[in-house]
């Protein structure tokens, strides 16, 4: 049975690590997600296998075989060292995980140096990127551009109910909360055009809240941006800055 | 209500009022009447406030609709006459001495009036949660026919929200919590020795509020507007600014809620104060010590849900301002207030979804692999340890709610950490089929497929404990799959195990075992087929709660709907086996399992008063391969040959009975 | 229970073995007062939120909370147990005059206080959909106020059984679990005075 455990760990995590799981990977954040994700697979399969096979091979050794209707199993209550085993093996295990779990948020929610402020307005049923400029003055589109390589912080909030702001390929995801502003940052690694979703269900036009997400080069950025002419009305209606900051 | 119902209980009432006796009587009728009373009751309150506060016009529909929800409900309890020795015992009358009219089941009629005994209300609570887990499956087969395709079709966004709200919450609040405490109701008082529960008529009021919840909520279906459509979790402010609907489900859940507060402490009492002599705690059944342990999280953790609705109602019926974020500069409500408030009790609560399933695959392991549960003991303690921890976790549902991003941490530790407790109780039950003797007939085959798809679930959810990959999928299909991994593999697989296991007891029939193997794979296969996939298009992106998604994948989701039906069909050949088995299946004998616990030796159905005289009992309740291992002694001599385990099939005792 | 209590009749039930000293309805009694406190538990926890978390003054501009009123009205309530703990000193005594006496002033004392309380709402000047503060301060004050109307009604089903000669030395479970339930009930004011008023 041990070595049916073994093969079949063996076999099934190089398995599981081939299979196409996440969409193109377009950030610093998501390349630290996929590992994360990669190592929580390695460490927990062995797991799944182990219930597996036990079960498995319980099944065609110990079934009951005629003649043996009448008969019991043997009488046993426990074993104080394995049960001690099988505590603190998982616990080990998971408290390994949660460590490292949190070097990769870390690393990931950390500030960085040069960062660019986006601010996302969410409301039914629409997104609405706004780029602070220098004298108060702002552009606004309905479309989100970023440049490639440039850290970029994300000031969410919402004007009605709660919406979220997830960008698959960026593997990132945070919930624009009415009355309080919360912050996302994510650092593009990918020019392209991606999806941004709302993923918090907000109403009859949740699955169609979308919105185009274009990271492009810096100079193509800076193109963009010169381009749109500053304090331009909110392509969809008024957002008005939203009352309440981060409480 | 608790004292009323330690006193001897009076015969019918007498209402002074010159009325035609089938109006007089406590039962439909009577029911029915009431009904109408309690809306004219709704109907006159709302207008006179606001005539008294000058609102025109004086009557409003929805004003009616929401008081409505609330007295139609309780005046048809009323009626029924639930609470006919209360008001007897209030009026102060001299007390009569109890007659037990209201006891037992002597004809299917008494299946369908206000009914003390612990066993009727047992299979009152387990048919009407079958009922529901019918209702909330056809709505999971309409879900699926709008998820076939990308792109609308069939359903509009609004009944599309609607579908897959009012299915999750039929499936939680009226199926899992209730069928749980309907098996435990009809088992627990026979397996710890007991003549019924400790409060018999709360222990029907219990039940009959469950009905009127789950009325409430189809009824919403009707509802100008439409059903509530803000997902079971109805995060405010989008379920304070949804139609009418949305009260059904605010009021709805009140009514199941005290359903479950008013069963949990019921069972908790008669757990403490009525066990046989000789039954320690440590001789108790793990089945006792689950629901044990699920009744503490109940009575703890469901008045948040309560206080969470009542948020809601206040903020959408009287302009009240907990969730309103734009009262004005300074007056502002806060948001993330409901989330903390509902997961405060909806983490708890998919414990109370799970723990009696654990309890329920204890016994059946036991007794299948005929073997002792291995470490009994730390089974009981890791069962405490998850009510401890249960209540320390519930912020994981918040990742990516934007609230102080510290509390993730420690909720992260907490999460991952609840697996440890979890993980003994798998891996006993791994050691408890080490070395047996497996009988893989159908209870047998559902805790094993039990035992894999569950270990899945929860694997897939120390997965999302960890945040940043949780940031990744929450709201995903990635979470749908563990929903249901945990819910469909974990709580549905042990109900059924249950139901296959202890029908012999509660209907005195076999079941047909073939039947119940085909419905095993079915369920098995398909279940997997429908809910593994998920984890993939979850990970690549697709959002839940979508009626419309992209392209690419359209395929998967077709692959999923097919599997869906057919899973969907399956339950089909479980319906037929119950209906056929009850209506012509074989007799079944007082202990067709050979089990040692109490419930198995008496006659199947048991006597109606359960015991002549409680046994005692001298032993634990998993001896098996013990030889001549004893768990409870009857004391009537003809009764007091013990079960000795491993020895003979059946007990001498079935014979006395039938 | 009623097991016991018809040990002798042969249709009946076998008599239930007591496997704990504590009283079964004591139990349950305390056990609901648990579910109960969790509830005032979740309104405390609104009060929290929009109080500390979203920082409001407290409270709101404009508004004052009365809090020497009140304060008296707290002394009548807590007044109340007294009188309720006396009613049952005397019935295990087999006072049947002071359980009567008693009984009836615990009652008038709570309908006391609640009128006052509703008194109170009409002059306040504020309604609850004026701020979140005045949201949470009605919900919280209202929700206790809900609970004191219950109690009067456990209290009126006591008092009534009292006068109809219930209730004797050595069986008064019937009145002591409801009282239970008041003593409970005059507590929880007095949090709810402290937290919404005082602090
Ligand atoms: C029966 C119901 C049930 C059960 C038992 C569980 C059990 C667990 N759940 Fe689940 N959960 C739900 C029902 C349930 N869940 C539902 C309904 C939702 C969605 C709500 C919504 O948003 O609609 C949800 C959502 C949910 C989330 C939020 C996701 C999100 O919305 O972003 C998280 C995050 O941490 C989570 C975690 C866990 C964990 C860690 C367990 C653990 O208890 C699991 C422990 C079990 C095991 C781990 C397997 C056996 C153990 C071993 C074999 C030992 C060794 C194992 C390891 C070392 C890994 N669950
Ligand atoms: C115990 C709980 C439980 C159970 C048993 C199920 C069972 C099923 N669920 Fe459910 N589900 C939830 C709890 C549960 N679910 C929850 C909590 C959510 C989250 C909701 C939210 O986001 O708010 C959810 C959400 C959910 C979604 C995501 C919706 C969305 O986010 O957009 C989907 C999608 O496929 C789904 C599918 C299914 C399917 C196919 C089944 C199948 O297993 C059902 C199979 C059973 C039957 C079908 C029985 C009925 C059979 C008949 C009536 C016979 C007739 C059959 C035919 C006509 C074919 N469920
Ligand atoms: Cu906005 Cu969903
Ligand atoms: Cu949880």
């Amino acid at each position: 049975m041990v070595v049916v455990a073994v093969i079949s760990t063996a076999i099934l995590i190089p398995l599981a690590l081939i299979v196409p799981w996440f969409p193109a990977k377009a950030s610093v954040q998501a390349g630290n997600i996929h590992t994360l994700y990669d190592v929580l697979l390695i460490a927990t399969v062995p797991i799944f296998v182990v219930v597996m096979t036990t079960v498995g091979f319980s099944i065609w050794k110990f079934r009951m075989r005629p003649g043996q209707e009448k008969q019991d199993g043997a009488p046993i209550h426990g074993n104080t060292r394995l049960e001690i085993v099988w505590t603190i093996l998982p616990a080990a295990l998971l408290l390994g995980m949660c460590s490292y779990a949190y070097t990769v948020l870390r690393s990931n929610e950390d500030s960085k140096r040069g960062e660019m402020t986006v601010n996302v307005t969410e409301r039914q049923f629409a997104f609405e990127f706004s780029y602070p400029r220098a004298g108060g003055k702002s552009v606004v589109s309905p479309v989100l551009y970023l440049p490639k390589g440039r850290p970029v912080v994300f000031k969410i909030t919402s004007l009605d109910v709660i919406h979220s702001f997830f960008v698959p390929e960026f593997s990132e995801k945070l919930d624009a909360v009415p009355g309080i502003t919360t912050t996302l940052r994510v650092t593009p690694t990918r020019t392209g055009s991606y999806p941004a979703e709302c993923t918090e269900l907000c109403g009859a036009g949740h699955s169609l809240m979308r919105a185009a997400v274009n990271v492009v080069t810096p100079a193509q950025f800076a193109a963009w941006l010169a381009k749109q002419k500053s304090g331009a009305p909110p392509p969809i209606g008024s957002a008005g800055t939203p009352p309440g900051e981060q409480g | 209500m608790a004292t009323a119902v330690a006193e001897p209980m009076a015969v019918k009432t007498r209402t002074r009022v010159p009325l035609p006796p089938a109006l007089r009587r406590p039962g439909w009728y009577r029911a029915a009447m009431f009904e109408v009373l309690g809306l004219g009751f709704a109907f006159g309150i709302t207008a006179l406030i606001r005539w008294l506060q000058h609102i025109h016009p004086v009557v409003s529909g929805n004003a009616v609709t929401t008081v409505g929800l609330f007295t139609v409900p309780l005046f048809f309890l009323v009626g029924l006459g639930v609470g006919d020795y209360w008001f007897y015992w209030a009026s102060g009358r001299a007390t009569r001495p109890e007659d037990h009219s209201s006891h037992g089941a002597r004809s299917w009629r008494d299946y369908f009036r206000v009914n003390t005994d612990h066993k009727v209300i047992g299979i009152q609570y387990t048919v009407t949660s079958f009922f529901f887990l019918f209702v909330g499956g056809l709505l999971a087969m309409l879900i699926r026919v709008q998820l076939a395709k990308p792109g609308m079709q069939f359903l509009t966004p609004e009944q599309y929200n609607g579908v897959f709200s009012v299915h999750a919450t039929v499936l939680i609040f009226l199926f899992v919590i209730p069928v749980f405490a309907g098996l435990a109701n009809f088992v627990l008082p026979l397996m710890i020795g007991a003549p019924d529960m400790a409060f018999p008529r709360l222990n029907a009021l219990s039940y009959w509020l469950l009905p009127l919840g789950g009325i409430v909520m189809l009824m919403s279906f009707l509802a100008p507007g439409g059903s509530f459509a803000a997902g079971w979790t109805a995060y405010a402010p989008l379920s304070t600014s949804m139609p009418l609907g949305q009260l059904f489900f605010s009021i709805g859940v009140q009514f199941a809620g005290f359903s479950s507060i008013f069963t949990a402490l019921n069972f908790l009492v008669t757990i403490i104060t009525m066990r046989a002599p000789g039954m320690s705690f440590f001789r108790m059944p793990l089945l006792v010590w689950a629901n044990f342990s699920t009744s503490l999280l109940v009575v703890i953790a469901t008045p948040f849900i309560a206080a969470s609705q009542f948020f809601v109602l206040l903020d959408k019926a009287l302009g009240f301002h907990f969730f309103d974020a734009f009262v004005g500069a300074g007056k502002n409500g806060n948001v993330l207030m409901y989330q903390h408030v509902f997961w405060f009790y909806s983490h708890p609560a998919v414990y109370i979804m799970m723990l009696p399933g654990f309890g329920i695959i204890s016994e059946i392991l036991a007794v299948k692999a005929r073997k002792p549960i291995f470490g009994y003991r730390m089974m009981a303690f890791s069962l405490l340890a998850i009510v401890v921890l249960g209540f320390t976790v519930w912020a994981h549902h918040m990742f990516v709610s934007g609230m102080q991003p510290w509390i993730r941490i420690p909720m992260m530790i907490t999460t991952a950490i609840i697996a440890v407790p979890t993980g003994i109780k798998v891996f006993s039950w791994l050691a408890t089929l080490w070395r047996g003797v497996l009988h893989l007939d159908t209870p047998m085959l559902f805790a094993l497929g039990f035992l894999t798809m569950f270990t899945l679930g929860g694997i897939s959810g120390v997965m999302l404990a960890m945040i940043p990959f949780d940031i990744h999928v929450s709201q995903t299909y990635f979470i749908v799959a563990h929903i249901h991994y945990v819910l469909f593999g974990g709580s549905l697989m042990t109900i059924f195990a249950g139901i296959y296991y202890w029908f012999p007891k509660m209907t005195g029939r076999m079941f047909d075992d073939r039947l119940g193997k085909l419905h095993f794979w079915f369920t098995f296969i398909f279940a997997n087929l429908t809910f593994a996939p998920m984890h993939l298009i979850g990970i690549q992106g697709m959002p839940r709660r979508v009626a419309e998604y992209a392209e690419k994948f359209a395929g998967w989701n077709l692959f999923i709907s097919f599997s869906a039906w057919i899973l969907g069909f399956s339950t089909l050949i479980f319906l037929y086996n119950m209906v056929a088995s009850w209506r012509a299946g074989p007799r079944a004998s007082a202990n067709p399992w050979r089990a040692l616990t109490l419930e198995w030796q008496v006659s199947s159905p048991p006597p109606i008063f359960n015991f002549d005289a409680v046994p005692t009992v001298v032993g634990g309740p998993y001896e098996y391969g013990v030889p001549g291992a004893v768990h409870g002694i009857f004391k009537k001599p003809a009764e007091s040959a013990p079960v000795a385990a491993g020895t003979f099939s059946g007990s001498p005792r079935q014979e006395q009975h039938e | 229970m009623e097991a016991a209590s018809i040990a002798h009749d042969h249709h009946g039930p076998p008599p239930a073995h007591r496997s704990s000293r504590v009283h079964a309805p004591t139990l349950g009694m305390l056990l609901f007062i648990m579910s109960e406190v969790m509830i005032f538990g979740a309104f405390f926890t609104a009060y929290f939120f929009i109080r500390v978390v979203t920082k409001d003054p407290w409270p709101a501009h404009g508004t004052v909370f009365p809090e020497g009123p009140t304060g008296v009205n707290t002394g009548i309530l807590l007044a109340s147990s007294l009188t309720l703990h006396w009613a049952l000193v005397s019935v295990k005594k087999g006072n049947r005059f002071g359980l009567k006496a008693g009984m009836v002033a615990t009652f008038l004392l709570g309908l006391t206080f609640l009128t006052l309380q509703v008194n109170e709402y009409i002059h306040l000047g504020f309604a609850p959909h004026d701020s979140a503060q005045a949201t949470v301060f009605y919900s919280l004050t209202g929700l206790h106020g809900a609970h004191v109307v219950v109690g009067l009604g456990a209290l009126i089903m006591v008092t009534v059984r009292a006068f109809r000669g219930h209730y004797t030395a050595d069986e008064h479970q019937g009145m002591e679990v409801p009282g239970i339930y008041w003593h409970f009930v005059d507590i929880m004011w007095v949090i709810v005075y402290t937290a919404v008023y005082v602090l």
